[in-house]
């Protein structure tokens, strides 16, 4: 598999990043990690907070790439492009994937389905998910690095 | 069913209780069959997935389909095999699989590597109450010094294999400990309900919960 796959099968679409825009996915993505923080908020309040920050994290990658999803809400698609676009280990993604199953679960059940320890690793994992995705855009992209 | 065959040879079980019920064969067939019991499969792909050798695997095809248990169906130049949906014990079969030497060994043999980090795990929800379908997920409770990344890389081969999503719940003992002295409602209720324990048992989970 490959971004070019997924390309032909029409789960993404060409895209023209700007500066503009990586900043204010990173932006979200920095504000979502802060409310996530916030201990008072409950486990499973927490790790969604926290697994939005991640998304946003490799919307960026992917816009950076030169892709979008073609639809809104596919998660589970730009967690998986997360291995393409910055290389993210197999062992990481399955571990969002299975934080994402998680957030999915209903408000009932969830409140029940996410201990404090998860949603403090969901938020480390969004918080190197960050760094990481920076330090590509910086490596790779530096022109749409400019206001992250 | 996922296009991944697993291997299913490394999962089995030599608990007595299984083998004294059924010999390991008996139980790899019926295991692979009746976890997946809305799937049929071809012989190779039963061999591949149970590792066992091909003379062995085929009288025990043989058996249990003549015994109905299993059902035989030819399409074109292939054979495949499949749990009967009309065998009257069914069910029960597949309760037994479920709680001897199915899923909870499955999952046991998963977690294996760091069993002297867990101090209990069972499955709850809809598979510990035998009203699960295939696409019900595998709750699974992980009570012990680990964490849920582990779990979840632990558990991919088994989840593959079991073509189900699992989900782990996993508490740290002090975070266990502090949610039942505070009456969490969903702990309270994961406690009180039916569980089939992957590690440990009833009792070390009362030594937890009573501290």
């Amino acid at each position: 598999m490959s971004l070019e796959n997924w390309l032909k099968d029409n789960q993404i679409v060409r895209h023209r990043p700007s500066a503009a825009e990586i900043a204010e996915l990173m932006h979200i993505c920095d504000r979502d990690l802060e409310k996530a923080s916030i201990v008072e908020l409950g486990p499973d309040w927490r790790l969604s907070i926290a697994h939005n920050a991640a998304v946003q994290a490799a919307k960026a990658a992917l816009a950076a790439a030169g892709y979008r999803a073609r639809k809104e809400g596919q998660h589970y698609l730009l967690l998986q492009s997360l291995a393409f676009t910055i290389k993210t280990e197999s062992e990481i993604v399955d571990q969002l994937d299975k934080f994402r199953q998680k957030r999915n679960m209903s408000d009932y059940e969830r409140a029940g389905m996410v201990t404090e320890q998860e949603a403090e690793e969901m938020i480390a994992l969004a918080r190197q998910l960050r760094t990481d995705v920076a330090q590509s855009l910086n490596a790779h992209y530096p022109h749409l690095a400019t206001e992250i | 069913m996922g296009k991944i065959i697993p291997e299913m040879g490394n999962y089995l079980s030599e608990n007595p209780l299984c083998s004294g019920l059924f010999g390991k064969t008996r139980q790899a067939v019926l295991a692979f069959l009746y976890l997946r019991s809305d799937s049929s499969f071809y012989t190779k792909q039963i061999l591949d997935a149970l590792r066992i050798g091909r003379g062995t695997v085929q009288r025990e095809l043989k058996n249990l389909t003549d015994a109905g248990i299993i059902r035989r169906e030819v399409q074109g130049r292939q054979v495949y095999y499949r749990a009967n949906a009309k065998c009257p014990i069914l069910n029960e079969l597949r309760s037994i699989i479920r709680k001897t030497f199915g899923v909870a060994d499955v999952l046991g043999q998963s977690l294996a590597p760091v069993a002297g980090k867990v101090r209990v795990s069972f499955i709850f929800g809809s598979v510990a109450r035998s009203a699960d379908d295939r696409r019900s997920d595998i709750d699974l409770m992980v009570i012990g010094g680990i964490t849920f990344g582990e779990v979840v890389s632990l558990l991919k081969p088994a989840e593959e294999m079991i073509g189900r999503e699992i989900n782990p719940v996993v508490y740290p003992i002090t975070e266990f400990k502090r949610k039942i002295k505070e009456d969490h409602h969903f702990v309270k209720n994961v406690l009180a309900g039916e569980k089939i324990f992957v590690i440990g048992d009833e009792d070390e989970l009362r030594k937890l919960a009573e501290r």
